[in-house]
């Protein structure tokens, strides 16, 4: 990733934790696939098990909206 | 032995009496509509030039959309109750309003039979009750795309004020249907039309000769045409060819205008096909009528292939035999590639279909490449931006006439003709004309 780049982030803030590791999830770069395209991203990660946290208006927002513009009629 | 396949309802071309109609598959492996009326004798037109299973592969993703709402009883049946009535199966997607019958081109092909009779303008206020009318009838998801039409709308001096009163009343996309003369001749008409708000302008196109133009529009129209669409594309109004595709007068120019339409992408958003339908003014001697297969043919031929059949689908929210699209992607080395089709067509309202056309057929945010070391939207954002801008979209629309016209696919209709006494009328009962010319609704 270079400087010059807008991501798409999430800050973490303080109270998303790890179901399973039960530990704090960290801003982590992460990349998006979709139909053969990248999209770089921040997003909570947990630093132990790599899960990674998409909120909900990320996905019924810009990925809904990604999906969108490529369906055809 | 012929092979029925089905059953519907059609009218008599001579005296249009509702009358019943087999499908049938002919002694070539066609497809061919037979109807018989009691006063003047047997018909028999081709709907589908393919074989049974291509003709049943068609419609196999096809599901019903949802019905209208606001629907009035129906009395007479089909097609004579329409505006529309309860046995109405699809809601519209895009609705026209004819606001003059006046135009500056005698067509010898015309389904309006634009400059005959008394000359007439849609004042104000008529086309303010005819808005007032359609919010009455949206749909279940949002309101009806637009298209300005007529006549030539272009001759009315007051485009700006009638959208400006269209989009006081919640209507977002205007589309233009012209014959691009007075975008072409009049400096500065092009932007006014994009400052007026027009979103697409949709431009008869026959094709690249003026030969043709001469059968179709009377007169040699080829640079106008081009210029037309350079003046739309200086100011960034979305521009989609429309070709009146007519047997042996245009057929093998098919390839040359979709070259031409990706030449000039992104202005151009796409080329819309209409093979000619016989209704209104037909002064042509031919009545063969080109159907989808056959469309679909000519443009995997005249592409060289590098556009392929099995790009295309039929429609989602209408009968699947009343249209075909498909949409492409312009990739970095200028070549274009089909994006995937949708495998679910139910479409189960026709906001898709709606919403859609509003995307890809009006003008591009920005024309040239926004990928640079300064752009301040996230990846989403640039990647939805271009594809927007980079999508270019052939698609066709097969009307319907008295010879072929099938009642199952008129209830499925989701083009209306908006009209002051009927309300929102089917595209093809609107247009349809017996062999006089005379017209069950168009007065």
């Amino acid at each position: 990733m270079t400087d010059n780049k807008v991501y798409y982030t999430v800050e973490t803030g303080d109270n998303l934790i790890c179901q399973k590791c039960g530990i704090p999830l960290v801003k982590t770069e992460a990349v998006f696939e979709y139909l053969n395209n990248s999209f770089p991203v921040e997003l909570p990660a947990c630093p132990k098990c790599g899960f990674v946290y998409v909120p909900e208006d990320l996905a019924l927002g810009k990925v809904l909206s990604v999906e969108k513009v490529l369906e055809d009629k | 032995m012929i092979e029925i396949i089905s059953k519907t309802k059609s009218v008599c071309p001579i005296c249009l009496k509702r009358i019943d109609a087999n499908k049938i598959v002919g002694k070539d492996g066609y497809i061919y509509m037979q109807k018989s009326c009691f006063e003047h004798g047997d018909f028999e037109t081709l709907i589908w030039e393919g074989d049974l299973k291509s003709y049943l592969d068609w419609a196999k993703l096809s599901k019903e959309g949802l019905s209208p709402t606001n629907t009035k009883k129906s009395e007479k049946g089909c097609p004579y109750d329409c505006g529309l009535c309860e046995n109405h199966k699809s809601e519209s997607c895009c609705v026209l309003l004819e606001l003059t019958n006046r135009c500056n081109l005698k067509c010898p092909v015309c389904f309006a039979t634009a400059g005959e009779g008394v000359e007439k303008d849609l004042s104000l206020k008529e086309i303010e009750t005819q808005f007032d009318m359609l919010l009455k009838r949206k749909t279940r998801k949002g309101l009806f795309n637009i298209q300005l039409s007529g006549g030539e709308p272009t001759l009315r001096d007051d485009l700006a004020d009638i959208i400006a009163l269209g989009r006081k009343k919640g209507f977002s996309y205007f589309q233009l249907n012209t014959n691009g003369v007075r975008i072409a001749k009049e400096t500065g008409y092009a932007k006014y039309l994009k400052d007026a708000g027009v979103s697409s302008v949709f431009l008869q196109f026959d094709g690249l000769r003026d030969s043709t133009y001469k059968i179709l529009r009377g007169i040699p129209l080829l640079d106008i045409k081009l210029k037309a669409i350079e003046y739309c594309a200086k100011v960034g109004l979305g521009v989609v060819l429309v070709p009146t595709v007519t047997f042996n007068v245009n057929e093998d120019e098919i390839g040359a205008i979709i070259d031409f339409a990706q030449s000039k992408h992104p202005a151009i958003r796409g080329v819309h096909f209409q093979p000619l339908s016989y209704f209104g003014r037909c002064e042509l001697e031919s009545r063969t009528k080109i159907t989808i297969p056959r469309m679909l043919k000519h443009i995997e031929e005249q592409s060289f292939n590098k556009i392929k059949a099995s790009d295309f689908s039929g429609g989602g929210a209408e009968s699947p035999y009343c249209s075909f699209h498909a949409s492409y992607r312009r990739m970095s080395d200028g070549t274009f590639k089909s994006l995937p089709k949708k495998q679910d067509q139910s479409c189960c309202d026709v906001s898709n279909a709606r919403n859609f056309v509003s995307r890809q057929w009006s003008g591009p945010s920005i024309v040239g490449n926004t990928t640079s070391c300064c752009s301040t939207k996230d990846p989403f954002d640039e990647f939805i931006e271009n594809t927007i801008r980079d999508t270019f979209t052939i698609s066709g629309m097969v009307f319907q006439d008295a010879y072929d016209l099938d009642l199952e696919r008129l209830r499925r209709c989701k083009i209306c003709e908006v009209d002051s006494e009927y309300g929102m009328v089917p595209f093809c009962s609107y247009n349809l004309t017996n062999i006089k010319g005379e017209a069950l609704y168009r007065k």
